[in-house]
């Protein structure tokens, strides 16, 4: 591989001089091994980014970094690459995951084209029973299409919560439902064939699953998140560095005698982002009555400061007032290791409601998020019941 | 994180043709370029790793359990799943299977207990930079994966590290009048995410390739039909610092011929 010449960085100088700033908002996409993925993406002046499923939007910045242009994902360490060419953007997606490097090639057309918003069917409206098959086994998840305002709108839930809001549309018997938040890439494009929808799922650039998925019956599909994941009967206990290097233990006295949500996250997960949000709300409301929250992250950055920071700006970001701990990777071996209280943890979120005496009452695996509307309300008003039903213990 | 190579792969055409390399595979070598001579975290820069059981890991001067060159003697210990850092400034935790940047080493402590490790990498290492051979289009063909009933097992994944991966079938390929059936592994990446990994040996290994063979992901395109791409095979970590556990060749998976598309390990760039 040759350094770039002078020649063509003069050349992608040229093809970026206009500033993005006179552009406000383009249709992107990113280029799967199935197709592609549309997503709307949203340029301030300011240097902001908004990476959005219509009304859902990830934070991200832009500046131009010599010959190319730069976005950066701060919440996913991630980037987005592009040199402007006329009136479109081209590049890359790039993060660097455990086993190195992921590239995605991205574009964007500056004249919004309304793929996502344009007049489609909407007989599908509703909910799916789905099941995936990978190497001839299968799995439930459940799939909601619905009215987001601009177009279809919905959400893909598994076992262990929803991945947010996919966007998408219908046109004849073929659907194409997608959700890119800087951080997670998930496509579903299938068609319907009388009241059977068979499809592929796409996860990041090349992974595929075939699907095939009928209208919800009220017959249970998913497992239940109460059953996910088993707790023992023993007091939790927990010993993690904060973002500043302290321990932290269940046995320092803001937890004594308290009831305690503790919130296994990590910042990369679009899902603990919502969660947090809601475990915010109950603290406003609980906290002065004895409720207390910490949170125990697992973080796929880079190096330790990295993590911290990641971990610091979601808090911020947040407005999150409880203590935030670093645990490890979020791996088996390393969650296996640091919660051997736990049997099955599996999802991001799980949330551990503790009573005062120090024991679990509840492990909540995964978190419907705002995307699956009924279901998170639900599940937001359930939380509180708890706290409320464990404050009184 | 750099990015003019990659970008100058994607946009100028000239480059790519004249290595005559289709785009998304001169992008994906430059991404691999980047990130093997440019990320701290790059397998090239690993220095050391060292069980911490059951006295813990020495680092600094000669003597040292690793030599951390103008430091003092510092200690990292395990104990009950907790891994501290003691004798360069005060007493530090290091939390599990993540990186803690400090005096110019990255320490990243895996497992517990009698299975505890320090993996360390150096700042001061240089990265290393690939070598590929030249594009060979009969390198890319499409092939049918035959799928067997899925056999769980733990294996090494590129990286050295254990992972539970399903044998999920076969898939037949030829290279230079030699025609092999593939085993094929499905080793999962994150949610929802997995990779088909095939892990081959041929005629160059050692004399031109990895000796322990290379590994090549199966690009989906459409049902049961999959591009495997040679000129995009790859080397698992223990290629680039002899520290990283190299995963066992996979039984069969042998071309006769001499594979001579994808990544490279010539002479010079044995480990040191």
């Amino acid at each position: 591989m040759r350094s770039p010449g002078r020649g063509l960085g003069a050349l992608a100088l040229a093809l970026i001089a206009s500033p993005l700033a006179a552009q406000r908002e383009w249709s992107a996409q990113l280029d799967l091994a199935g197709g592609p993925l549309y997503f709307e993406l949203k340029t301030e002046p300011t240097g902001a980014v908004r990476i959005c499923n219509f009304g859902e939007c990830a934070a991200a910045t832009w500046r131009q970094d010599g010959d190319s242009l730069r976005i950066s994902i701060p919440d996913y360490l991630a980037v987005i690459v592009a040199a402007r060419r006329n009136d479109s953007l081209l590049g890359y997606y790039h993060n660097v995951g455990r086993l190195g490097p992921r590239t995605i090639p991205f574009r964007a057309r500056g004249r919004p084209d309304g793929i996502l918003r344009a007049p489609q069917r909407r007989d599908i409206y509703g909910s799916w029973d789905a099941t995936f098959t990978t190497d001839g086994r299968t799995s439930p998840r459940v799939f909601t299409f619905g009215d987001g305002g601009a177009g279809m709108a919905g959400a893909v839930i598994s076992n262990t919560g929803d991945y947010g809001t996919f966007t998408g549309r219908m046109e004849g018997d073929s659907v194409r439902f997608s959700h890119f938040d800087g951080s997670f890439v998930y496509m579903l494009t299938a068609k319907l064939d009388g009241d059977t929808l068979r499809g592929t799922f796409h996860a990041g650039l090349r992974t595929q699953t075939p699907f095939t998925a009928v209208r919800t019956t009220g017959k249970r599909h998913l497992t239940p998140p109460e059953e996910m994941t088993r707790a023992d009967t023993a007091p939790f206990r927990f010993s993690f560095p904060d973002l500043d290097g302290r321990m932290v233990t269940n046995d320092d006295p803001r937890f004594r005698g308290k009831v305690v949500i503790v919130d296994l996250f990590g910042t990369w997960c679009p899902t603990c982002h919502d969660a947090a949000s809601a475990l915010k709300q109950l603290y406003a409301t609980y906290h002065p009555r004895g409720l207390e929250i910490v949170g125990i992250a697992y973080e796929i950055g880079g190096d330790t400061a990295v993590d911290a920071r990641m971990v610091r700006t979601f808090r911020d970001k947040l407005g999150l007032p409880w203590p935030l701990l670093l645990a490890g990777l979020p791996d088996a071996a390393t969650q296996n290791a640091t919660q051997p209280q736990l049997a099955n943890f599996v999802a991001y979120p799980t949330t551990l409601f503790i009573g005062r005496d120090g024991r679990i009452k509840r492990v909540h695996a995964g978190f419907y998020g705002p995307a699956t509307g009924e279901a998170h309300t639900a599940l937001i008003a359930d939380f509180g019941r708890q706290v409320e039903g464990m404050l009184g213990e | 994180m750099r990015t003019p190579l990659l970008l100058t792969a994607l946009l100028a055409p000239s480059f790519v043709s004249a290595q005559g390399l289709p785009a998304d595979v001169a992008r994906e070598r430059a991404d691999r370029v980047q990130w093997l001579i440019g990320d701290p975290l790059s397998p090239a820069r690993a220095l050391a790793l060292t069980a911490l059981a059951p006295n813990g890991v020495t680092l600094g001067p000669e003597g040292s359990d690793v030599l951390v060159p103008g430091q003092p003697k510092a200690v990292a210990r395990e104990s009950g799943g907790r891994v501290t850092l003691t004798g360069w400034d005060a007493e530090r935790a290091l939390p599990l299977g993540r990186p803690t940047a400090i005096r110019g080493v990255r320490l990243v402590p895996l497992g517990t207990g009698a299975r505890a490790y320090l993996l360390v990498y150096s700042d001061a290492k240089p990265g290393k930079r690939p070598k590929f051979y030249p594009y060979a289009a009969t390198g890319s063909q499409t092939v049918t994966l035959t799928p067997f009933t899925p056999k769980p097992q733990r294996i090494l994944a590129p990286d050295g590290t254990g992972v539970e991966a399903t044998e999920v079938g076969t898939v037949s390929a030829t290279y230079a009048g030699s025609r092999v059936t593939l085993r094929v592994m499905r080793i999962p990446i994150g949610p929802e995410e997995s990779q088909l990994l095939i892990n081959f040996r041929d005629s160059t290994n050692g004399v031109g390739t990895y000796p322990a063979g290379r590994f090549v992901e199966l690009i989906p395109v459409g049902g049961d039909r999959y591009t495997l791409d040679l000129n995009r095979a790859f080397n698992p970590y223990c290629a680039y610092s002899s520290v990283f556990p190299c995963p066992v060749p996979w039984s069969g998976n042998v071309f006769t011929s001499r594979v001579e598309a994808g990544e490279m390990y010539p002479a010079e760039a044995v480990t040191k």
